[in-house]
């Protein structure tokens, strides 16, 4: 299958963190709002004069400074990011929101800020409360935490508009692209895909890297092409899986699977597009901040939310995308270090294999995989298992 | 065999066993005072196994076998102590033993395993190992029992390898290895179905850290879609100095109690909450009191004297035990007694210092064998350095919502959590306002290895060491787990920094290596 059209320059967009689009941005007079999780609500982040980056750090080598400061201990992702903060990688944020989600990333950003990594004169950090529970209580919470960390700063420092009639435009930008998002991922559904799990997955990031309202063209463009592109007459994949865990942001991840059998027909990692680029549905009858942070809240699939009400939905979701995009098997991974995914791969791979009847593979990974023999070697002996189970019949799936 | 402090080779004693060869002497008055203590212990233990249900619990629960190690774990951590020490670390440790049989006595009683007494498991109500108990505060009739404080907490603290099994049986289900072995050892509890079925409902919290809560996720999947008991999730704010986030945690609070009285018919009590606050008041000013006596040349209630019973007392009690208040008075009256008399608890203190981190939880003497090795005097605590704040004793509208307020407070600032939440603020820069307090001029940094909160800060307490120019020395273990880091391998960190750096000889150098590796 030939390679998608725009495919080279959005692989050339996430190869550094500062990327033309960003500096475009930034010409264009808008400020960087860089933040580090998922349930920061991004359309937030994105009102007039503003954009979003979803702080990565392509090219990871040494994090020998990072790991001073956090031992060898913490997640490779918060260690890369410090190595490249320190480095002066991010110095053209202009801003830095986070939560208190994961402890490792919050204490990756307090040390960039203790390290005083951003000289910008307006820089400012700001650190959120967000709900570990999804009821009445914890929207009240999320609501006033995102108008004290982010719409109280943003406007007191760099005079955005954050007023309701500003955040439901910042919404209908953001739903573009995921409309656009969703419906290049349906591609991913037929026996004969038209886009490999490795190009959906750097379109996808690239939308949380780079500023959304200079993408939308290419990503219209990327959407018309896939309608018609012809798939390969011989599909060189064995199996379906969908890929479940830590951010992903190591582009060889995917195409290391995919490289080893199996094709990747769905995304359900941190920043992946489910549910990050399920669209948000606004009514009139209620403010605008309230229903994102609403939708934000009911829908996240972090493992941090902590009641078993929201423990059990996550395994569902999983399963349920399995079953819409007709996965072969499921693929937990976590970055190693992470506590969260940790615990959430464990018992998620007994409940999808036992409770779903799906084969499940579940690893740990570096934040930088590169061409990893280990994962080569596992992804594959999982891919003939999936076969095996096909000729012998299998376990019917509960 | 010397009266005086300080005169014995103390490890002489030790021996390749799992016991030490034999009892210190003390003279003639504290080895009485010891064995009269050792005897009461041994009687506490002989009352609990009389009964047939308790004989059943100790062949069901492989945690169990971990409680004859009890005699033993005072003896640790009474070792060289003479006079006030003795009687301060008795009197606090002997409650502790005797509030944990109750505590075993009632679990084995509900358990429906055990004792299947289904009038009393309605009357209890499951709470973490991890949790302020505040929320129980207003429920005179209700027991809120915690099954991971037994089957790990203090198991790890009587046997040094209590948790093994249980981390192997977590790693084999599938979880890493490089999570905190405390929820991992609870969460691999849970996996091999081995803690006590009781209950009418259960209380968890988001707790110290990451693990933790993900680790509740296991224990409650098993408690709720397998044991029917209903649990509710308390979710405190992390960060929990910041005022816009004090409403959700009070609302949590009204929320879990309102979930407690839903499943258990009870309703909330307000006198007797206000009758615990009064207590824990009491118990705060008494803690108060003590580490401003640890600001003096005299220090009296410090090491572990101090950090175990701040623990128990602060989290696990809240005042809803009298006891305890009573306790606080005679470990009071003999601390002033020593104060006055400007009596020491080793012979020579050639160093202060405030231990901060997550100490090792399998070597919970060690801060004992600082002061009597090397002379390092252990201040005070991180986790002993928790809320000092006056709870509201008004039992009116205004003091009930106050109240409210009070209890989420306590629960954001359970031991541990206030310290690895809340910002870095509360974690780094409180530690050198503490060494500056307390005039120390040692910081022993505890290094968890799996504790994230703490690690992702250890190149700023080095830079800020330096800058201070105080001894940091870090002790690097892996808290349930001896198996990474051995008992000797935490105390070979010391001997180094203090040989190589301070260039000092040990005070007893019998102590600078133990044999005790197979030592309970």
């Amino acid at each position: 299958m030939k390679d998608l059209k725009h495919l080279y320059y959005f692989e050339r967009l996430l190869e550094d963190a500062n990327n033309d689009l960003i500096r475009q941005a930034q010409n264009d007079g808008k400020i960087c709002v860089a933040y580090t999780c998922e349930n920061v609500p991004e359309p937030l982040l994105n009102l007039e004069g503003a954009f979003s980056a979803r702080l990565r750090a392509p090219r990871t080598g040494s994090m020998e400074m990072g790991t001073y400061y956090m031992t060898s201990f913490l997640c490779e992702y918060s260690r890369a990011l410090l190595e490249r903060a320190i480095e002066g990688g991010f110095n053209f944020a202009d801003c830095m929101i986070t939560p208190d989600g994961c402890t490792m990333m919050n204490r990756c950003v307090e040390n960039m800020e203790l390290l005083k990594t951003n000289e910008k004169e307006k820089f400012f950090y700001e650190y959120m409360e967000v709900p570990m529970k999804a009821d009445d209580n914890g929207l009240n919470l999320y609501v006033l935490q995102c108008r004290n960390h982010i719409l109280k700063p943003l406007q007191e420092h760099y005079g955005i508009d954050v007023s309701d009639a500003a955040i439901r435009k910042a919404v209908q930008e953001h739903n573009r692209v995921c409309e656009l998002i969703r419906a290049i991922g349906e591609f991913r559904k037929g026996d004969m895909p038209r886009i490999t799990g490795y190009e959906y997955h750097i379109i996808t990031m690239v939308t949380y890297a780079a500023p959304k309202y200079l993408l939308i063209d290419k990503l219209e463009e990327t959407l018309e092409e896939l309608k018609t592109c012809q798939p390969d007459a011989k599909n060189r994949f064995r199996a379906r899986v969908v890929l479940v865990g830590s951010e992903v942001d190591d582009v060889d991840v995917v195409r290391l699977i995919e490289d080893s059998g199996a094709y990747v027909c769905a995304d359900r990692f941190c920043y992946g597009s489910f549910p990050g680029r399920d669209p948000l549905v606004l009514t009139d009858d209620e403010d605008a901040l309230t229903q994102i942070c609403r939708q934000y809240m009911y829908r996240g699939q972090c493992p941090r939310f902590m009641n078993q009400a929201k423990i059990q939905e996550r395994r569902r979701y999983v399963a349920s995308l399995a079953e819409e995009y007709r996965a072969d098997g499921i693929i937990y991974e976590q970055v190693k270090f992470c506590d969260p995914w940790a615990y959430e791969k464990m018992v998620g791979a007994h409940v999808l294999r036992e409770d779903y009847g799906y084969p499940v593979l579940a690893v740990d990974r570096p934040y930088a995989i590169g061409v990893s023999g280990q994962m080569r070697t596992r992804v594959q002996a999982f891919v003939e298992s999936i076969e095996i189970k096909k000729i012998q019949g299998g376990a019917k799936r509960g | 065999m010397a009266k005086e402090v300080g005169k014995d080779r103390l490890g002489d004693l030790y021996t390749n066993g799992k016991v030490r060869k034999r009892r210190e002497w003390r003279g003639f008055a504290d080895t009485l005072y010891d064995y009269w203590r050792w005897l009461h212990i041994m009687g506490i233990l002989a009352g609990f196994i009389m009964k047939p249900r308790n004989i059943k619990a100790m062949l069901r629960y492989r945690w169990m076998a971990n409680y004859l190690a009890v005699p033993m774990m005072l003896d640790r951590h009474t070792q060289g102590l003479r006079g006030e020490y003795l009687r301060i670390c008795h009197t606090e440790q002997d409650l502790v033993v005797s509030d944990v049989a109750k505590l075993l006595n009632n679990l084995f009683r509900g358990d429906r395993r055990i004792g299947n007494d289904t009038e009393f498991s309605k009357k209890v109500v499951l709470v973490d190992e991890n949790e302020m108990t505040a929320v129980m505060m207003g429920f005179p009739t209700l027991k809120g029992l915690s099954r991971e404080t037994p089957s790990t907490y203090v198991s790890v603290l009587l046997n040094q390898n209590a948790a093994v099994h249980y981390i192997d049986v977590a790693q084999e289900y599938g979880l890493a290895g490089d999570v905190c072995p405390m929820p991992e050892a609870e969460a691999g509890v849970s996996i091999d179905d081995d803690a006590p079925v009781l209950g009418a409902c259960a209380i968890q919290c988001n707790t110290t850290c990451d693990g933790s809560l993900m680790s509740n996720g296991v224990i409650s999947k098993r408690l709720e879609l397998e044991d029917g008991i209903p649990v509710f999730q308390l979710a405190a704010p992390l960060r929990h100095r910041e005022a816009d986030v004090q409403e959700y945690a009070a609302q949590e609070i009204r929320n879990a109690i309102a979930f407690i009285e839903e499943h258990t018919g009870e309703k909330w009590d307000w006198d007797y909450y206000f009758e615990c606050a009064k207590r824990v008041n009491i118990s705060t000013r008494y803690r108060m009191d003590w580490l401003d006596m640890n600001k003096t040349d005299y220090p009296q209630v410090f090491g572990s004297n101090l950090a175990l019973y701040t623990e128990t007392n602060y989290m696990a009690i809240c005042g809803k035990i009298p006891e305890f208040v009573e306790a606080d008075r005679k470990i009071d009256a003999l601390a002033q007694k020593a104060y006055k008399a400007k009596k020491k608890m080793a012979k020579e203190y050639r160093h202060r210092a405030i231990i901060w981190g997550v100490q090792s939880h399998f070597y919970f003497d060690f801060l004992l064998w600082l002061v009597n090795c090397w002379g390092i005097v252990p201040l005070t605590d991180m986790l002993s350095m928790v809320s000092t704040k006056t709870l509201c004793e008004d039992n009116t509208p205004e003091g009930r919502e106050q109240a409210i307020y009070d209890i989420a407070w306590l629960t954001e600032n359970m031991i541990m959590r206030n310290r690895t939440h809340g910002g870095y603020k509360v974690l780094l820069d409180e530690l050198w306002e503490y060494v500056e307090e307390f005039h120390a001029d040692m910081v022993i940094l505890w290094e968890h290895m799996s504790c994230k909160a703490l690690n992702g800060m250890h190149g700023q307490f080095e830079e800020k060491a330096r800058e201070k120019g105080i001894h940091l020395v870090w002790v690097t273990h892996d808290l349930f787990d001896p198996r990474v880091i051995s008992r000797q391998g935490v105390r070979d960190q010391i001997n180094r920094y203090m040989r190589a750096v301070m260039q000092e000889e040990p005070l007893d150098p019998s102590l600078e290596i133990l044999h005790d590796e197979h030592s309970w």
